[in-house]
C-alpha cells in the first residue's frame, strides 16, 4: 500500500478543490476504498474525506418528494420512518447491505460509487479489463457471481443494493462539479462496459455525488426490494429486484422494475414496466412477467442459476405488490 | 493396558460432571488473554513472506539485494541461502520449486510492517513456470504434471482396506445403491491468524506461537533448524481457534532463521489472506459409496472409495484419507466392507488437519447413500439405522490382534467389542427429542420443510503416550503440570476437574502449568479428540498417586493410619477423629511432594469409539434456493461428561461450523491460474450468527470403562453428522439430492431446474 494523505475539507467546494490536485480519491465511510487501497488495486496519493460535510447530510421529505444527502449513512436511511413509509424499497435495500457496522459508516454516495466485487478485479494477480488489461477472466474462469445481462466484454455486476431500489423509485442523482449541481436519472448515472471499461458511473474528475432526489410517490404506490444471498448478513446480492407499482383503482398506472446482481449496472427492466402498465392487478401472471425480465439473459458457465432466481424474485415482488401480502 | 473394571465409586462425583467455569474465561472476556501476536519484545522486527504468483514454477534466482539495501530491512532468506532442513517430509523450509499460488518463495524482516511489505516488492524473482494441475481426478492421470517427483498419488498406491468380501456381500444383496459425492475444501477461518515470534539468546531459541502441541513444535523446530531439541523452548500462547490445522512450524522456522540473521527477535503474523491461502484447510474429496441391502433392510456390503485432494503438500493427508473410510468400514454391522483411499497432490493450497479429519467427508457420502438404501428397502431412515447400526459387540468377524496387544484406534478387524457404545441410545433419544415420527414435511408458498438424520462413529480418545505431574507445593496448594495445549476447547479446565476429583479437593484449589516446553513434560499434540481422554488418564493417575503420598505423609506426621485420613479443604484430617495437619504444614515438613505418571492409553480388550446421531429440520426456499436450518438435535455418546457446559459448547460449535461446510463455505480455485479467488471472510462465506439454529444437545448416559471417569472423545465428533443430516433433510423437503457440497442457492436452483426447467 502506497502511503497517502488525508484531507478533511470543511466545504463541498474545498473538497472539490482538493480532489483536483493529483490522483486524489474520495473517502466517506471508507468501507470500500480502504479495502481497495490496502489490496493495492488503487494507489491514490490522497484521500479527501467528504462523509462529514454538512452539505452532504440530511434526509428531507416534503410534498415535492425527498432528498437524501450523499453523506447520509445507510443506517440512517434504513432507520428513517419517513423513508420506510414513503419509499419502502429503499429502506429495505439500505437495511439489506452487509452488516450493522458497515451500515453505520457506509454512506449513500459511497454505496453508489463503490467498485465491483468481481474477484478477478479485486485480486492483484489478474490484470483485467477494468484495470486496463485485455481479458475478462470470468469468461473462462469462475463466474458464479457474474453478470447474466449486459456483460459487454466485462462481466462484473454492480454491487449496490440502494441503486436498484432507487432505479425502481425513479430517483435522480445530484452531482457537484465544482461550480454547480446537475441532476440526472439514476439509470443514466451508471455506465456499462460498452461506454466505459474502467468506470461504472458518469462522474468526471473531482465530481462528487451530492445526494439523490426522489419524486413523491403516488397515493396508491407500493414498492419492495428483494435480495437473494448466500447468508443472511454480510453478503452481496446473488440477484435482487426493486419494484414499484402505482395503481389506479385496479389498473397498474405506472410500474418500474429494476434488477441487481445480474448486470454491470443496475438493470432497469423496461419491457417489464411496459408489460405491466395498463394491466389489471388480478390478471397479472407474475411468473410470466418474471420470465420476461430475464428474456435476454446470457449466462456464463457458472451462473445459469441467476436466470431462474431473477425470474422468481421478480414474480415474488409482483405477487407481494399486487396482494395484501406484507413485504418481507 | 488391561482394562480396569468400570468405576465402582459409589459416592457421587464432586468435580466431574460439574460445569466448572473455564479457567481462561475472565482473561478472554476482558481481553487480557495473550495470543502469539500479542508478544512484543524489545528491538523486535516484523517478518513478511513473499508468496508465489504461479501455481507451479522453478525459481531460477532471487535477488534480495535491493530489498536489503533499504534502510530498516535487516535480514532476508531465499531458497538459495536457506538451511537445508525440512519442515515436513515433502517440504523444505524454502524450495526452489513452488507448488501453489501462495507458496513461500522468500522471507525478510524489517523494522515495521509497512517497510517489510514494501521491501517484498523489491525482491527480484525469476521464475520458470511449469505445467500445473488443480483437479485431484485429473492429477491421477498418467499424463498429469507431477507436483512432486514420483507422481501425484501420494505414497504411490491407494490405501485399500477390506473386511470379508464385498463381492460376496453384493451377491447377497437384493438392492444395490451407489453414487458419487463431492465435498469442497473449506477453511477453518480461525479468528486468530497464525503467528510466531522467535528470539535467540546465544544458541538458545525461544518461540512463542499459536500451537496445538509445544513439544511436537519443539521437535520439528530442532529438526528443521539442525539444533538440539534442548536448545529450543516453545511457549504456546492462547489459541484463537485452530480446529486442528495450526500444527505446523513454517512461520516459526522462518522467524527463527530471520531472527538469527538479524540478531534481533522477529515476529511473523499471517494476514487474513495468507491465513486462508497458506493456512491449512479441509481436504476436498470425491467419494463413491456402493451399498448392498436385502429386502428386509439388512446391509450386506459397503464399498467406499475416496479421491482426496491434499493440495501441494502432504501435511496430515495420510491420516485424513484413512479417517474418511472409517464410517464405511465400521458404522453399520456388516461382514463385507471395503475402502479405497486415493490421496492426490495438486497445485492448490495444502489441505491439513481439520476437525474430524476425513470423517465428515466420508460420512456425508455414506449417510446420504444409507437414506437411499433405506428407501430401496421400503424403510424409514430411522428404522434402517436402528436395524443396522453397529452394536456394543462390534463387527462380526474374528479378532486378529494378539490377545494382549492394544487394539488399534480405528481397527478394520471384526470380533472386538466396544468399550462402550451408546449409539442406539443416541438414535432413540435424538429421534424422540426431535419428534422424528410425528414430523410431517410442509409447504407454504415457496417454503418447504423437511427432516433428515445421520449417525456417525469416531475415535474415542486413546492417543499417544501422555505424562502428567501433580505437586503439593510449599504453600499447601496443588499444581497440575502437563504438556498438552488447550486449543480453545477447555481441556485445561477439564483436566483440572479430573485432578480435583482424584485428589478429593475442589477444582478451585488446582493451579496449573501448561504450554511451555521448559516447564512441562513431553506430551502429544492436542489432536484426534484425545486430550481429555489420554492426558486425563495420566492426570488421574498422577493425582491419585499424589493423594496417596499426601495421606501417607500425613499418617506419619499424625501417627494414625492413612486409611482413616482424608483431604478436607486445606488440611488432612481424620474422617472420624480430631487429628489434623494442614497441607501447608505437611509441605513445609516434608518438602513439596511431586509425582509423575505416564500412560499409554488404549485397551487390549476393546475398541474405544465415540458415537452420535444428528437430526435436522430445514426450510428450503424454492424461489431463491436458500436453505435455512430451523431446528437441530445432536445426540452424542462421548462417555461420561466431565464438564457439561463446555461439552455443550463443543457440540454447538462443531455443528455450527459444519453448517458452513454444508451450506456455504468453500475455497474456490481459479481453474485457469490456480489462484484462490475468495480468500476473505466476505467471500469464503463462513456463516454468521444469523445462520445458526437452536441446537438441542443430548448426551447418552454412558460411562466408558477405559476413559478417565468414564469419559470419551468429544472434540471432533460434533462435526461429522451435520452435512448428511442437512442434505437428507433438503431431499425430504424438496425432493432433490445435493451430491456436491456446499448446498448453495445456485446448486439448489440448478437441481430444481434440472427437474423442471422453467427458463429459456
Amino acid at each position: 500500500m502506497r502511503p497517502f494523505q488525508i484531507h478533511t475539507p470543511a466545504t463541498l467546494s474545498d473538497a472539490h478543490a482538493a480532489l483536483l490536485a493529483g490522483d486524489a480519491a474520495i473517502v466517506a465511510g471508507g468501507t470500500d476504498i480502504l479495502g481497495e487501497t490496502k489490496e493495492g488495486i488503487i494507489s491514490p496519493s490522497a484521500l479527501v474525506s467528504v462523509g462529514d460535510l454538512p452539505e452532504l447530510g440530511g434526509i428531507e421529505v416534503s410534498a415535492s418528494g425527498a432528498s437524501i444527502g450523499g453523506g447520509v449513512t445507510l443506517a440512517e436511511i434504513a432507520g428513517s420512518a419517513d423513508i420506510a413509509r414513503l419509499y419502502p424499497a429503499l429502506a429495505q435495500a439500505a437495511a439489506s447491505v452487509a452488516t450493522p457496522q458497515i451500515r453505520n459508516v457506509g454512506t449513500l454516495g459511497g454505496n453508489l460509487c463503490q467498485r465491483p466485487r468481481c474477484w478477478y478485479y479485486r485480486s492483484p494477480l489478474f490484470d483485467c479489463l477494468k484495470k486496463g488489461g485485455d481479458t475478462c477472466f470470468a469468461v473462462s474462469g469462475s463466474s458464479k457471481y457474474h453478470a447474466i445481462l449486459g456483460g459487454d466484454g466485462c462481466h462484473i455486476v454492480h454491487p449496490s443494493d440502494p441503486a436498484v431500489a432507487l432505479a425502481a423509485l425513479n430517483a435522480e442523482v445530484e452531482i457537484f462539479d465544482g461550480s454547480g449541481f446537475r441532476r440526472l436519472a439514476i439509470v443514466d448515472f451508471f455506465v456499462g462496459p460498452s461506454r466505459s471499461m474502467i468506470s461504472e458511473t458518469v462522474l468526471g474528475h473531482a465530481e462528487i455525488v451530492a445526494g439523490i432526489v426522489l419524486p413523491p410517490p403516488a397515493a396508491a404506490a407500493r414498492s419492495v426490494y428483494l435480495k437473494a444471498k448466500e447468508r443472511r448478513a454480510y453478503d452481496f446480492a446473488l440477484a435482487s429486484v426493486g419494484a414499484y407499482l402505482e395503481m389506479d383503482e385496479d389498473i397498474v398506472a405506472n410500474a418500474r422494475v429494476a434488477l441487481g446482481g445480474v448486470s454491470p449496472v443496475p438493470h432497469f427492466a423496461a419491457e417489464v414496466s411496459l408489460a405491466l402498465e395498463g394491466a389489471a392487478a388480478g390478471e397479472i401472471d407474475a411468473a410470466e412477467i418474471g420470465q420476461l425480465a430475464v428474456r435476454h439473459a446470457r449466462p456464463l458457465s457458472d451462473n445459469r442459476y441467476k436466470v431462474r432466481l431473477t425470474a422468481n424474485l421478480v414474480a415474488r415482488a409482483l405477487t407481494i405488490l399486487t396482494s395484501d401480502e406484507p413485504p418481507q | 493396558m488391561k482394562t480396569a473394571p468400570p468405576d465402582t465409586q459409589s459416592k457421587p462425583f464432586a468435580a466431574i460432571g460439574q460445569s466448572a467455569v473455564r479457567r481462561d474465561l475472565a482473561e478472554k472476556l476482558t481481553g487480557e488473554a495473550m495470543y502469539a501476536a500479542d508478544v512484543y519484545l524489545p528491538r523486535m522486527l516484523i517478518g513478511k513472506i513473499l508468496r508465489s504468483p504461479h501455481p507451479h514454477a522453478k525459481i531460477v534466482s532471487v535477488d534480495a539485494s535491493h530489498a536489503l539495501a533499504l534502510p530498516g530491512v535487516c535480514a532476508a532468506v531465499t531458497p538459495f541461502d536457506v538451511p537445508d532442513g525440512k519442515i515436513a517430509p515433502d517440504a523444505l523450509i524454502l524450495d526452489t520449486e513452488v507448488r501453489f499460488v501462495g507458496d513461500e518463495v522468500a522471507a525478510l524482516a524489517a523494522e515495521d510492517e509497512d517497510l517489510a511489505r514494501h521491501a517484498l516488492d523489491l525482491l527480484r524473482v525469476e521464475y520458470e513456470t511449469l505445467p500445473f494441475v488443480t483437479d485431484a481426478v485429473e492429477a491421477m492421470s498418467p499424463h498429469a504434471p507431477p507436483v512432486h517427483p514420483g507422481g501425484n498419488l501420494a505414497g504411490g498406491n491407494p490405501l485399500t482396506l477390506e473386511r470379508g468380501s464385498v463381492e460376496e456381500g453384493f451377491d447377497q444383496a437384493d438392492f444395490i445403491v451407489e453414487d458419487t459425492f463431492s465435498t469442497p475444501s473449506h477453511s477453518g477461518a480461525a479468528l486468530e491468524p497464525r503467528a510466531a515470534v522467535a528470539a535467540w539468546e546465544d544458541d538458545r531459541l525461544t518461540v512463542w506461537k499459536s500451537s496445538r502441541g509445544v513439544h511436537q513444535d519443539q521437535l520439528l523446530l530442532s529438526l528443521a533448524l539442525g539444533v538440539p531439541r534442548k536448545s529450543v523452548r516453545v511457549i504456546g500462547q492462547n489459541m484463537g481457534a485452530g480446529y486442528g490445522n495450526k500444527d505446523e512450524t513454517r512461520l516459526s522456522v522462518l522467524a527463527a532463521i530471520l531472527a538469527r540473521r538479524a540478531r534481533r527477535p522477529v515476529k511473523i503474523e499471517a494476514s487474513r489472506h495468507e491465513e486462508f491461502v497458506a493456512g491449512r484447510h479441509r481436504h476436498g474429496t470425491f467419494t463413491t459409496v456402493k451399498m448392498g441391502v436385502k429386502r428386509d433392510g439388512t446391509v450386506t456390503a459397503v464399498h467406499a472409495s475416496t479421491v482426496m485432494d491434499t493440495g501441494a503438500y502432504l501435511s496430515s493427508g495420510p491420516g485424513v484419507i484413512r479417517r474418511a473410510g472409517q464410517g464405511a468400514l465400521y458404522l453399520y454391522r456388516c461382514p463385507n466392507v471395503r475402502y479405497d483411499g486415493y490421496l492426490c497432490y495438486t497445485n492448490t493450497p495444502s489441505g491439513g488437519s481439520y476437525r474430524a479429519l476425513g470423517a465428515p467427508q466420508g460420512h456425508f457420502a455414506l449417510e446420504v447413500i444409507a437414506d437411499r438404501a433405506a428407501k430401496a428397502a421400503g424403510m424409514d431412515a430411522l428404522e434402517f439405522r436402528l436395524k443396522n447400526h453397529v452394536g456394543p459387540e462390534g463387527q462380526p468377524g474374528e479378532r486378529t490382534t494378539p490377545a494382549n496387544e492394544i487394539i488399534d484406534t480405528q481397527p478394520l478387524e471384526g470380533g472386538i467389542p466396544f468399550s462402550s457404545n451408546g449409539l442406539r441410545e443416541c438414535i432413540e433419544r435424538g429421534a424422540e427429542a426431535f419428534g422424528w415420527s410425528q414430523f410431517q414435511p410442509s409447504a407454504e408458498g415457496p417454503l418447504r420443510r423437511g427432516k433428515g438424520m445421520a449417525i456417525f462413529i469416531y475415535r474415542g480418545g486413546p492417543g499417544g503416550r501422555s505424562i502428567a505431574r501433580m505437586r503439593l507445593e510449599a504453600a499447601g496448594s496443588f499444581r497440575l503440570v502437563s504438556g498438552v495445549m488447550d486449543v480453545g476447547e477447555g481441556s485445561y479446565t477439564a483436566l483440572s476437574q479430573i485432578a480435583a476429583e482424584s485428589l478429593g479437593v475442589s477444582v478451585e484449589r488446582i493451579t496449573t502449568t501448561f504450554g511451555d516446553t521448559d516447564m512441562t513434560p513431553d506430551s502429544p499434540i492436542t489432536a484426534g479428540s484425545t486430550a481429555t481422554f489420554s492426558a486425563g488418564l495420566a492426570v488421574k493417575r498422577a493425582a491419585s498417586d499424589l493423594r496417596a503420598r499426601i495421606l501417607e505423609s500425613a499418617s506419619k506426621a499424625l501417627g494414625v493410619p492413612a486409611s482413616t485420613l482424608d483431604i478436607f479443604g486445606a488440611s488432612v484430617r481424620q474422617r472420624e477423629g480430631a487429628a489434623a495437619v494442614s497441607l501447608a504444614d505437611l509441605a513445609s515438613r516434608s518438602g513439596p511432594i511431586e509425582v509423575e505418571a505416564a500412560i499409554s492409553p488404549g485397551s487390549s480388550d476393546y475398541v474405544v469409539n465415540s458415537f452420535g446421531a444428528h437430526f435436522a429440520e430445514v426450510e428450503v426456499n424454492t424461489d431463491t434456493g436458500e436453505t435455512r436450518v430451523v431446528r437441530y438435535v445432536a445426540a452424542h455418546d462421548s462417555g461420561r461428561i466431565i464438564n457439561p457446559r463446555l461439552a455443550v459448547n463443543q457440540v454447538e460449535g462443531g455443528v455450527s461450523q459444519m453448517l458452513g461446510f454444508t451450506l456455504s463455505e468453500q475455497m474456490i480455485t481459479d481453474p485457469m491460474s490456480g489462484a484462490t479467488l475468495n480468500a476473505s471472510f466476505l467471500e469464503h462465506k463462513s456463516p454468521t450468527i444469523l445462520e445458526y439454529p437452536d441446537i438441542e444437545v443430548i448426551f447418552a448416559d454412558v460411562a466408558d470403562p477405559v476413559g478417565p471417569y468414564g469419559a470419551k472423545a468429544l472434540g471432533e465428533p460434533p462435526s461429522i453428522g451435520v452435512a448428511p443430516a442437512v442434505i437428507n433433510a433438503i431431499r425430504d423437503a424438496v425432493g432433490i439430492e445435493v451430491k456436491d457440497l456446499p448446498a448453495t442457492p445456485d446448486r439448489i436452483l440448478d437441481l430444481l431446474d434440472e427437474r423442471s426447467p422453467t427458463t429459456p
